[in-house]
């Protein structure tokens, strides 16, 4: 058995980890990468959040709980899906991934 | 027993997300990412999260890791040379001060639920062995990954080829 608590703590520290990721890195993957990161810890923070206290030994977890965190995966996907597609677009006309080259994708 | 097999999975998702974003090899942070994916698998099977577990596995441990390669591969750059001293510090400090702030609220809001179905390491098996219709899916997934994985290495082969031929 888990404590709800050290759940939602590793979802904090893991979302912790994905905001490093787009405040410090100027790579564009890497900042995907981090945003992929966030979602996880958002999805395991819903899951976390969606339990109730034991009763007599039963079963916790709430089925209804997964219904969130699915809608914020189908989310997740369709962002960072465009996110990579915006990537190998800027890369065709800067030849880099540097998050401070995109200015040019004004032009 | 069981408490420590799954804080071990907790540090090494966190282990394993911090290395995906420090890697200087983008490869390297790719598979990682897949690492992290697989140790947040194991954690949502210890709730009895099987649903978000398999979907969350199959989406972003094996699709968009697929795609992550594609890119890595298409985009050529499989190094990761930007490094910003000043915007590291201001952004580790910022981090810092973010998360501090979220666990002294989550910590001070008086939460003892506990959670999850599993008591025992060995129960995360007898779960996937009652649910053997996922061996399946996680086959597909891995062999999914390969073929894409094993397809851009060989574009990447006849590219760097094709290259010293016209060198030559």
């Amino acid at each position: 058995m888990i404590e709800q608590l050290h759940l939602l703590i590793l979802a904090i520290i893991l979302f912790g980890v994905g905001l490093y990721a787009i405040l410090g890195k100027r790579n564009v993957i890497k900042i995907l990468m981090g945003i992929e990161i966030m979602t996880i810890s958002i999805n395991v923070a819903f899951i976390a959040l969606g339990t109730e206290i034991i009763a007599g030994g039963s079963n916790a977890f709430k089925e209804f709980a997964q219904i969130f965190p699915l809608i914020s995966l189908a989310v997740g996907a369709a962002v960072i899906a465009v996110g990579l597609a915006i990537v190998i677009n800027n890369y065709r006309h800067t030849k880099g991934v540097d998050s401070d080259e995109m200015s040019t994708l004004k032009r | 027993m069981s408490l420590v097999a799954i804080y071990i999975l907790m540090i090494l998702a966190i282990v394993a997300a911090i290395f995906a974003l420090e890697s200087k090899n983008l490869m390297v942070s790719v598979i990682s990412l897949i690492a992290m994916n697989f140790f947040v698998w194991g954690i949502l099977l210890t709730y009895g999260a099987l649903i978000i577990a398999w979907i969350q596995l199959i989406v972003y441990g094996g699709g968009f890791t697929a795609l992550f390669i594609v890119v890595v591969a298409l985009t050529e750059k499989q190094k990761d040379e930007s490094f910003d001293l000043l915007r590291t510090i201001l952004a580790l400090v910022s981090v810092v001060v973010i998360v501090g702030l979220l666990i002294f609220a989550v910590t001070q809001s008086g939460i003892t639920n506990i959670v999850g179905s599993v008591s025992e390491p060995s129960e995360i098996f007898t779960i996937l062995w009652r649910d053997r219709a996922t061996d399946v899916i996680l086959q597909g997934v891995i062999f999914f990954v390969a073929s894409i994985a094993i397809g851009t290495l060989f574009l990447q082969h006849n590219r760097k080829k094709t290259k010293e031929e016209i060198k030559a």
